[in-house]
């Protein structure tokens, strides 16, 4: 049943689950290897998240807000994995997860579980973007070369780029712009449409990276 | 009503728009950091690569040089031995020539033997500053050069030395490339008569194919040469690998303890 209403979001977590145990699943990183975990948590949570809506017709924030936990901490962690290998990550990351936990716990207490934690969501995005720069910045900063056509930390670093800058446009400026112009066409609103088919662009450009980043880990990467 | 309607109706388009140009913008931006990444790590890349040849040409030239200045130390020890020393020989001998001792045979005797060790002083000695002075052996070909040191190694009577020479060299021989063979010839004789304890030396040189190629093998006593590391290789060897790689040549050295040594030289010789 669940099946007819799946979407394209999750046809592309799925997939990336499939690659992230095919690929990591004997990897000697416990970093890379816990993608399996949070892959398998997000699918879980999309389908949980699909059931609770189509099926029984209920809200799923208070689901996604759990979600968000594992969302902050599993990217975290490959974030300063990633880092670690140029410079000390401890101080930016634990920062960035400091303010991002502080933010949410005072969503929490403020609207109540069932309410969307968007702000913390796009401070945990800032956050990532951020990361990404700085990687990028240590990477043109170190005398190695790399090929990054094949590099799994470059593409990875990637996919969560494309991904967390994109939704922080759509969760901040969209936002403000539909609260302003409620405007419907046939329904459903015509911006918030437009919103979701972004978020499932942006969505599907990080798994194709993490996907192919998951290869590049496998095979391509020396 | 129609009014508001249109009203609405251009708004919804306008914010459509809207949302639009900032979600390209918001695609961009990351694509062309992605992108300036690409051509960032391709400069990178050319850049190592050029400091590598760089790197290459500097150690290169630095070792042309110390050759350089190797090779005119011993032209003028050379032209020293032959100019001075074998200068004040020939005058001994011309002195003592001069000694008449008609009435003490005992004394002529040994005059004499005296002479004749300062004739073969001064032979030796020529042929020393010859060696030494390698331009000018070169002058007479590689091959006769390549004889006139065989010649030198047998006279010690401590080894047996067998020469074989294949193919022709071409007969306006490059003189700098005949040079820096021979030096490394006189190297590796060198190591085998100080290290080798070896009884037989074979030398063979072929010319084929615009490569010319040079082998020296000794029945010594041989070296683990698949785990000599780089600094711990000897002079002779050290000085072996940078001559040949100054005029883009290869060495190759075979040897096991007990085993002797196998000394091979691929000169790309034109």
């Amino acid at each position: 049943m669940l099946l007819k209403h799946l979407t394209p979001i999750i046809d592309a977590e799925l997939i990336c689950l499939g690659v992230a145990i095919v690929c990591l699943f004997k990897n000697k990183s416990k970093v890379w290897r816990s993608m399996i975990l949070f892959m398998l948590i997000t699918c879980l949570t999309e389908l949980g998240g699909l059931y609770i809506r189509r099926v029984l017709n209920q809200g799923n924030d208070w689901l996604y807000n759990i979600y968000t936990i594992f969302e902050l901490g599993f990217p975290s962690l490959m974030f300063a994995h990633l880092l670690g290998k140029y410079r000390n990550s401890k101080p930016l990351i634990l920062t960035g997860l400091a303010v991002t936990i502080f933010i949410y716990i005072i969503e929490l207490l403020g609207y109540h579980i069932l309410g969307a934690q968007d702000l913390a969501i796009s401070v945990m995005s800032v956050c990532f973007v951020v990361y990404s720069l700085v990687y990028y910045y240590l990477i043109i900063k170190d005398e190695t070369y790399i090929n990054l056509k094949f590099s799994a930390a470059f593409w990875w670093v990637s996919g969560a780029l494309f991904y967390y800058f994109g939704s922080t446009a759509n969760n901040l400026f969209f936002k403000i712009i539909f609260e302003q112009n409620q405007v419907t066409k046939g329904g459903v609103s015509a911006a918030s449409l437009l919103s979701y088919n972004i978020s499932t662009a942006l969505n599907i450009m990080m798994y194709v990276c993490w996907s192919y980043s998951f290869i590049c880990k496998k095979w391509l990467t020396k | 009503m129609l009014e508001l309607f249109i009203y609405m109706q251009k708004m919804a388009d306008e914010i459509g728009n809207l949302i639009l140009v900032i979600t390209l913008i918001f695609l961009i931006a990351p694509a062309f950091i992605i992108i300036y990444m690409f051509v960032y790590n391709e400069r990178k890349k050319r850049h190592i690569k050029e400091k590598m040849q760089m790197k290459l040409a500097f150690d290169a030239e630095m070792a042309k040089t110390q050759l350089e200045v190797q090779e005119q130390t011993m032209q003028t020890i050379g032209a020293d031995l032959h100019d001075n020393i074998g200068q004040l020989l020939s005058l001994t001998s011309l002195t003592l020539n001069s000694v008449e001792l008609e009435g003490d045979p005992k004394a002529k005797k040994k005059v004499d033997a005296a002479i004749d060790l300062t004739l073969r002083s001064i032979k030796e000695l020529r042929q020393l500053g010859k060696l030494l002075q390698g331009d000018q052996l070169i002058a007479i070909g590689l091959v006769a050069a390549i004889r006139h040191e065989i010649d030198w190694v047998e006279r010690s009577g401590k080894f047996k030395v067998t020469y074989v020479d294949e193919g022709e060299l071409p007969a306006d021989g490059n003189t700098d490339k005949d040079l820096i063979v021979f030096r490394i010839l006189q190297e590796a004789l060198n190591n085998i008569i100080k290290h080798a304890s070896a009884s037989h030396i074979h030398i063979k040189i072929e010319y084929r194919d615009a490569v010319l190629q040079l082998h020296i093998n000794d029945n010594g006593i041989g070296f683990d040469a698949d785990n000599l590391q780089l600094d711990k290789q000897g002079m002779g060897l050290h000085n072996i690998h940078k001559r040949a790689g100054i005029i883009g040549g290869d060495v190759i050295i075979r040897s096991k303890p007990g085993e002797g040594t196998a000394i091979t030289v691929i000169i790309p010789y034109a």
